[in-house]
């Protein structure tokens, strides 16, 4: 047995992300590792490679017990991560990269760039890669890049290799090269974890798979023994208390008509209507488009063709300013980087998208911007206090508040939520929906882009489901998980 | 709280040492001298103010302090009334920080080599359109508005206060000074809110041109001759005195009060250097470590708030 993680247990402050991980990976073989998002997926892999501790369990390398406390103790004992993101300086050549941190030496010293040349280029003939050692790295796709990462790995001697959904940005005959590689190394002996979302990698690559649900490992098994259904049900069967009630609210005109909107290579041909008094959830693995589709109708990106209509007026894109005058406005997946001045105090925050409203001559009517923060203030029971508050500081649940009633003083009549309840703890989460559902009530249509599917099924009215850049399905707002992770991890 | 109010201690506590320490501070004439001095670097910071705010930098203040000075003074040379003249600094200062402001904003470079650039471009302006030879012929009362008392202080203490109670209530009461917040605190968030973000960011260049031009005629005043070379360093000054006063050079952060603080720092130190027979050239190095210490504890309370 290369590694054996037993009942590993982890809690960031107060959340559980680790009840009970159980993983054993064999030399030889590739490991797929399955489960939602904040199943806990990631966080095993980073305490595998030493970018995390953990609080309980064990975890054995090669029979020993061990607990890294760096990246780097984890590398030198043959443990290495390919990110979904490249780690690699995108200005020094494949072999630089390769040889990165344990450069080649000349007989004085000094680094000897020959020798890395020859050796990488040795490296890469042996595995067949399909890359040269001289080339730049900033001038490869993004798969040319992990297999660079790879290269490194298997360089550095890696006897186990973990795979963060490594194939999720690629598209499908890069993925292929990657695949094969991975292969060819599993028959050297190489140990590989495997990461994914996309169910159809599984039957080419997987040996073993491990599911995890909510922090705890549910199911573990030769890939042959299963079939894809019972993977899904593994991966879905939790159950959710009711945290949302709702009752039917009857759809207005149409707010929202996107009609063919493309932008290579991310956004094929989408279409969509939104009415006032709708939410619409938006369902999709990561890299399907949902982001991108959001950013595009807010005119963040520029799209390729198509148009964006609004109440019934075209709008040019290009520029959030148009959209927002027209009446959009987009709660963005990452506050702190896009939704949030977060050296302002909340309040200045709240009122940033309508200081017209309260001021006069652009001066400042202080008296009456105050006012209609207090309002928002007690209509999201904000604590006493909390407006004055530098955004920064305010815990994510409130931060999202001030997100979401910038736009309401704004009185937008179109709202793009993408992954509202990221990193909020549950009560906060209530209180975004029940916000959601009050603003739906007042005759606001809203797009719920989420991954968390059981809270799609609670709040959405229909669910769109996204593939590759295209919207695949719509089904009523009373589907099933299975229905959608169908719809949007499988070929049609 | 304590090391917010940290910049206002030190101007208190080096105002008390240097009285103590030197009969000739605390004296009318020191303290005036003290005021000429410092006005000029005090009204291009608060420029300087905004546009770090707003998340810039502008390099080229020194030069733009220059050419206004240089130009206003050839329109008065060539028999443009005083008023008249000063005006005409200012706009050319303007006309400068609006050329930062688009490059800046339409080119999408970063300000820093923008301002780097135009440092030069504007610096070598003045001293091909003068041959590199000084304006003299200057009206005698243009001299009142730098060395000109009134009401018992120097005139140029009236100007100084004028400009902070402007800058002050543009960043603290108006559309404009928000949105200069708001961008330099997170100028994707300002973009995603529909704030015409270029817009302000130019603007912001412009109005700190403008203060700039002002102060390039105050000390074109105080010298009698529209220099081309006048204001060489003064750009760090500026600068040093917004940091000092807790503004941020990653911008959303900073103050009117706190660049005033920061420039009269400055100047004491400077003055007390003097009148301490402190070498100059120590007190470069004086002023350098200030700026440094400034920086750190400012940073050490940022990461304070972050923890």
């Amino acid at each position: 047995m290369l590694l054996a993680l037993q009942g590993i247990q982890k809690r960031f402050g107060g959340v559980v992300a680790l009840r009970r991980g159980d993983l054993a990976v064999q030399a030889g073989e590739v490991h797929l590792l399955l489960g939602e998002n904040g199943a806990g997926k990631s966080t095993l892999m980073k305490i595998t490679a030493g970018m995390q501790g953990f609080d309980a369990g064990a975890m054995l390398w090669k029979g020993r017990p061990v607990a890294f406390r760096n990246p780097a103790e984890a590398a030198v004992n043959g443990i290495a991560m390919v990110h979904q993101e490249s780690l690699l300086a995108p200005h020094l050549s494949v072999a630089e990269n390769i040889y990165l941190g344990r450069e080649k030496r000349g007989p004085l010293g000094y680094v000897d760039r020959n020798r890395a040349l020859k050796a990488a280029r040795a490296l890469i003939d042996e595995h067949r890669f399909p890359l040269q050692a001289d080339w730049r790295v900033e001038r490869l796709s993004p798969a040319g890049k992990q297999l660079v990462e790879i290269c490194r790995a298997v360089a550095h001697g890696s006897s186990l290799l973990i795979f963060d959904e490594p194939t999720s940005s690629l598209p499908e005959h890069e993925s292929a090269e990657v695949f094969r590689i991975v292969r060819a190394l599993r028959d050297r002996g190489t140990g590989v974890i495997y990461i994914t979302h996309r169910l159809e990698e599984l039957r080419k690559l997987g040996d073993r798979v491990t599911v995890l649900r909510d922090g705890e490992t549910v199911h573990t098994g030769p890939m042959g023994e299963t079939t894809t259904a019972r993977l899904i049900q593994h991966m879905v069967g939790r159950e959710v208390a009711a945290i949302y009630q709702r009752e039917a609210r009857p759809p207005g005109e149409v707010l929202l008509r996107v009609r063919g909107l493309t932008r290579k290579p991310l956004l094929k041909d989408v279409s969509l209507t939104l009415r006032a008094g709708e939410i619409v959830g938006l369902a999709g693995l990561i890299g399907a488009g949902r982001t991108e589709l959001c950013r595009t109708i807010f005119g963040v990106d520029a799209a390729d063709s198509g148009t964006v209509e609004v109440a019934g007026r075209v709008i040019g894109g290009g520029s959030p300013r148009e959209a927002v005058s027209a009446g959009l406005a987009l709660i963005p997946e990452d506050r702190q980087r896009t939704g949030l001045a977060i050296g302002l105090p909340a309040g200045q925050n709240m009122t940033l998208a309508s200081l017209r409203a309260v001021s006069s001559m652009g001066i400042i009517r202080k008296s009456q911007e105050q006012a209609v923060i207090q309002e928002q203030a007690d209509r999201l029971h904000l604590k006493a206090g909390s407006a004055r508050q530098i955004a920064g500081k305010l815990s994510g649940g409130n931060q999202q508040k001030v997100v979401i009633s910038k736009w309401v003083i704004r009185l937008a009549r179109v709202l793009l939520f993408d992954e509202p309840t990221r990193g909020i703890d549950i009560g906060a989460k209530t209180e975004v929906f029940r916000l959601m559902d009050e603003l739906a009530r007042s005759g606001t249509a809203i797009l719920m882009v989420s991954s968390e599917l059981p809270e799609l099924l609670q709040v959405a009215d229909r669910i769109l489901v996204m593939r590759q850049g295209r919207i695949t399905a719509e089904l009523p707002g009373a589907t099933t998980q299975e229905e959608i992770l169908r719809h949007a991890a499988l070929e049609a | 709280m304590i090391q917010r109010l940290l910049p206002f201690f030190t101007l208190i506590l080096l105002f008390a040492a240097l009285s103590i320490a030197s009969p000739h501070f605390l004296t009318g004439t020191n303290l005036s001298s003290v005021i000429r001095q410092t006005a000029v670097i005090n009204i291009m910071a608060l420029g300087m103010t905004m546009i770090i705010i707003a998340g810039g930098i502008d390099l080229s203040v020194g030069a733009i302090l220059a050419i206004s000075g240089l130009l206003g003074c050839m329109a008065m040379e060539h028999g443009l009334p005083i008023v008249a003249g000063v005006v005409a600094g200012i706009l050319v200062g303007m006309a400068c920080g609006l050329m930062n402001g688009l490059l800046t904003t339409k080119l999408n470079i970063n300000p820093f080599i923008v301002t780097l650039g135009t440092m030069g471009i504007i610096r070598g302006s003045a001293l091909l359109i003068s041959n590199g030879l000084p304006v003299h012929q200057l009206p005698k009362s243009f001299s009142y508005l730098g060395e000109g008392v009134l009401l018992g202080v120097p005139f140029v203490l009236w100007v100084l206060l004028l400009c902070g109670v402007v800058v002050h209530f543009l960043l603290e009461h108006t559309r404009m000074g928000r949105y200069s917040f708001a961008i330099g605190s997170n100028p994707d968030a300002a973009f995603y809110t529909g704030i015409p973000v270029a817009f302000h960011t130019t603007a912001v260049y412009a109005i700190g041109g403008m203060l700039t031009g002002l102060a390039g005629m105050i000390e074109s005043s105080r010298l009698m001759t529209g220099q081309p070379t006048a204001g060489q360093g003064y750009e760090l000054q500026a600068i040093a005195a917004v940091v000092i006063g807790g503004g941020s050079l990653r911008g959303g952060e900073g103050s009117v009060i706190g660049t005033l603080i920061g420039a009269f720092i400055m100047g004491l130190l400077a003055n007390g250097s003097d009148l301490l027979g402190i070498s100059p050239y120590l007190q470069q190095a004086i002023i350098g470590a200030v700026i440094i210490l400034a920086v750190f504890l400012d940073e050490v309370r940022k990461r304070k708030l972050m923890a």
